[in-house]
């Protein structure tokens, strides 16, 4: 659990960040979210001591970061930049392999590591491992800042802009990996972002800040329902609100299922279970239809969603 | 789009081998002296080498001119080959010119050098270089070419076949003196060189923590490259010899006015700029999210230093060592004007004497040594070139 408390960072006259007040919960996702300039950088990096914080407090587990090593303060806290930050001059397992060999890991257990998290950023090692920097795509190099992060398991992750640089493509799927990853190894996350749908896609909850505070921090759905103010409205969008809500919902949570899996019918479309109802919504809307069969991961048709359930789903 | 250079006609080896076929023709090629100090007679190509090695001579530069002209794929190997054949054929050359013209009785008579012969070499030396920077993968040509030729001129020398050549003459009479020049030349250089290195490196950090040090640190190196050597040489006579005065002891280390001491520290303060500059912008230029990554990591300075600044400004470094180390051996020759020894004795010995030859013996091998820094330095550079940077990044 990371807690900030009335924490504040001045550059000369300056204020980045004014009294802000912050609880991440053990397991959770945070993701910082607001306007160039805001704060966020700073905020993230006043945890992991890159810069100090000029009033306030802030605990890691309840201990006052100022009191702990601020070495080992750092090598339990994975953090991955926007650019990647990877060393051009080593390896892909090399860099990878930063934290561990800082920890001093036996060499057998690194590099089972490495080929560990390079499998699980869908890397194959045999393919990357002795690749440098240079030669990967930035998607590539993206996941290996990623897996570098995560390298020595540790118990939180700072993330600064991470997919900020990559195509809309690219950065959809590496969300989807985060939100896989996420989901097995439950770190303790703040995530930096300016861009809001990344931020209510990967958050448990958001805190959107402007001008050095803390506007509103809570769950994406309760930002969308009711935003604090019109700051935080307007980063929103007004006009979509209702789409970025579907967004949130899964199609296996709204629709009816069938007693029994059963053979899909291969002539019509169809719908995955992790799906959101606003992608059903865009099918739908492609094909006409009132309701599509929905599949499984392994194919089988496990039931129906219609127009009306999207309705109700979404609301 | 531009063709590739290898595809269109060579102009620079036409030219330069036009200049070197009139030239051989126009100056005397070599030239005899009845004794060391007496101006010689000069012997035109004819009459130096004989008629047929005249005829070859030619023929072998008109052939480098025709072959350039054309464009088949591997004519920079053959142009190369033909270079690098002419440049051998140059000592046997001079040796022929030893047996036809000089008097077998007169024991203090020599052979030197003409000003037909030094275009000749000067010319082939500028068409080896064009050439080998048209073949790919310049190095490895350029060490088997430099070592055959030197490997046939040195077979000439040692089977005494130009033991005439005033040049030679002069070595021969002080092979010691030649032995100590060349220890004192390269422990003074080098050990400037290195001296500067380090004191680079700690002004480089140094800079690099206090930003208010940089403005008057660039400033202080800057002004010490811009004071004349000589003045310099000079200028460090009075403290030093007023220091070694006041303490006795440091006599017995061999600081005084002159000597190695004043010509060391004046070195030290001329290879200062180089390096700290081009150690300094290494250093500053590695980029800041880099070492912001591997400090949020939790990487300490000194890890940030050694495993991330260091061997990424590697490259840099060495080659602001490959400028200084240049320089500092073509500034220890002026050394020798404070007595501190090196190759720069023979050059200021010769010119008080009127000894043209005895200049060359100081002066060749100072040419030789820079050459040698350069080409071992640029290797350097590229091994420590840390794998995964591009080539020219
Ligand atoms: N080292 C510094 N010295 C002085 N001012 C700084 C420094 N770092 C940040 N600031 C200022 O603090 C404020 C917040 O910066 P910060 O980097 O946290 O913004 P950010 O929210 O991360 O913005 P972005 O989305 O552009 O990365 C800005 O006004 C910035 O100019
Ligand atoms: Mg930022």
């Amino acid at each position: 659990m990371i807690e900030l408390k009335g924490v504040s960072c001045r550059f000369g006259s300056t204020v980045a960040v004014d009294a802000i007040n912050l609880t991440v919960e053990t397991g959770e996702v945070c993701v910082l979210v607001g306007s160039s300039g805001c704060g966020k950088s700073t905020t993230l990096r006043m945890i992991n001591r890159l810069l100090p914080h000029s009033a306030g407090e802030i605990s890691v587990d309840g201990q006052d970061i100022r009191r702990i090593d601020v070495r080992k303060l750092r090598l339990n806290m994975g953090y991955a930049i926007q650019g990647t930050g990877l060393f051009p001059h080593w390896t892909v397992a090399r860099n990878v392999a930063l934290v561990p060999k800082l920890l001093g890991w036996s060499r057998d257990r690194i590099t089972t590591r490495v080929d560990e998290l390079l499998t699980l950023l869908g890397l194959a090692p045999e393919t990357f491992a002795n690749k440098y920097p240079e030669q990967l795509s930035g998607g590539q190099a993206q996941r290996v800042g990623v897996a570098r992060a995560l390298a020595a398991d540790p118990n939180i992750l700072l993330m600064d802009e991470p997919f900020g640089a990559l195509d809309a493509i690219t950065r959809d799927n590496l969300q989807n990996e985060m939100l896989r990853i996420q989901r097995q190894v439950h770190k303790t996350t703040v995530f930096v972002t300016h861009d809001i749908d990344e931020a209510l896609r990967l958050a448990t909850r958001i805190a959107v800040m402007d001008q050095g505070r803390i506007l509103q921090h809570d769950t994406p759905e309760n930002i969308l329902r009711s935003p604090a103010n019109a700051f935080v409205e307007n980063l929103l969008g007004s006009q979509d609100r209702g789409l970025k809500l579907s967004a949130l919902r899964r199609v296996g949570d709204a629709m009816s299922r069938h007693p029994q899996p059963c053979e899909p019918d291969l002539e019509t479309d169809w719908l995955s279970e992790d799906d959101s109802l606003r992608q059903a919504l865009s099918v739908m809307l492609w094909h006409e239809a009132e309701q599509l069969p929905v599949r499984d991961a392994g194919g089988a048709e496990i039931g129906v969603l219609s127009r009306d359930q999207i309705w109700t789903g979404a609301t | 789009m531009l063709a590739p250079a290898s595809d269109m006609p060579n102009r620079v080896v036409p030219v330069l081998a036009s200049l070197a076929l009139v030239l051989i023709w126009w100056l005397d090629f070599g030239i005899v002296q009845p004794n060391r100090i007496v101006p010689g007679t000069g012997y035109g190509l004819v009459e130096a080498i004989g008629a047929a090695n005249s005829a070859g001579l030619s023929a072998g530069l008109l052939a480098l001119m025709v072959m350039a002209r054309h464009r088949f794929r591997a004519r920079f190997y053959g142009l190369g080959a033909l270079v690098a054949l002419l440049l051998m054929w140059q000592p046997i050359l001079l040796a022929e010119f030893a047996d036809r013209q000089l008097p077998a009785d007169a024991a203090y008579a020599r052979t030197a050098i003409g000003a037909g012969f030094w275009s000749l070499l000067f010319l082939l030396g500028l068409m080896a270089i064009e050439v080998l920077s048209q073949l790919p993968s310049p190095r490895g040509h350029h060490l088997i070419l430099v070592a055959l030729v030197l490997v046939v001129w040195g077979v000439c020398v040692a089977a005494g076949r130009l033991d005439s050549l005033s040049l030679v003459t002069e070595y021969a009479s002080r092979p010691d003196q030649f032995r100590q020049a060349l220890t004192h030349h390269l422990a003074l250089s080098l050990s400037a060189v290195l001296c500067s290195l380090v004191i680079a490196i700690a002004l480089a950090i140094m800079m690099m923590r206090r930003d208010r040090w940089r403005q008057p640190v660039l400033a202080t190196v800057s002004f010490l490259q811009t004071i004349p050597s000589l003045a310099l040489f000079g200028l460090l006579i009075a403290p030093l010899s007023a220091l070694s005065t006041a303490f006795p002891f440091l006599q017995t280390l061999g600081i005084r006015g002159i000597g190695w001491a004043p010509a060391l520290l004046a070195l030290v303060a001329y290879s200062l700029l180089p390096i700290v500059r081009n150690t300094y912008v290494a250093l500053s230029e590695v980029p800041d999210d880099l070492v912001d990554a591997g400090r949020g990591m939790g990487m300490s300075e000194r890890q940030l230093f050694l495993k991330l600044k260091l061997p990424l400004a590697m490259p840099i470094i060495i080659e602001g060592v490959r400028v200084t180390t240049i320089q500092a051996m073509g500034l220890t020759a002026v050394a020798a004007l404070i007595g501190a020894g090196g190759f720069g004795t023979f050059i200021f010995q010769g010119l008080g004497q009127a000894a043209m030859d005895l200049v060359l013996l100081g002066a060749l091998p100072t040419i030789a040594l820079a050459l040698a820094a350069d080409g071992v330095l640029t290797a350097l550079g590229q091994v420590c070139r840390p794998a995964g940077l591009k080539a020219n990044g």
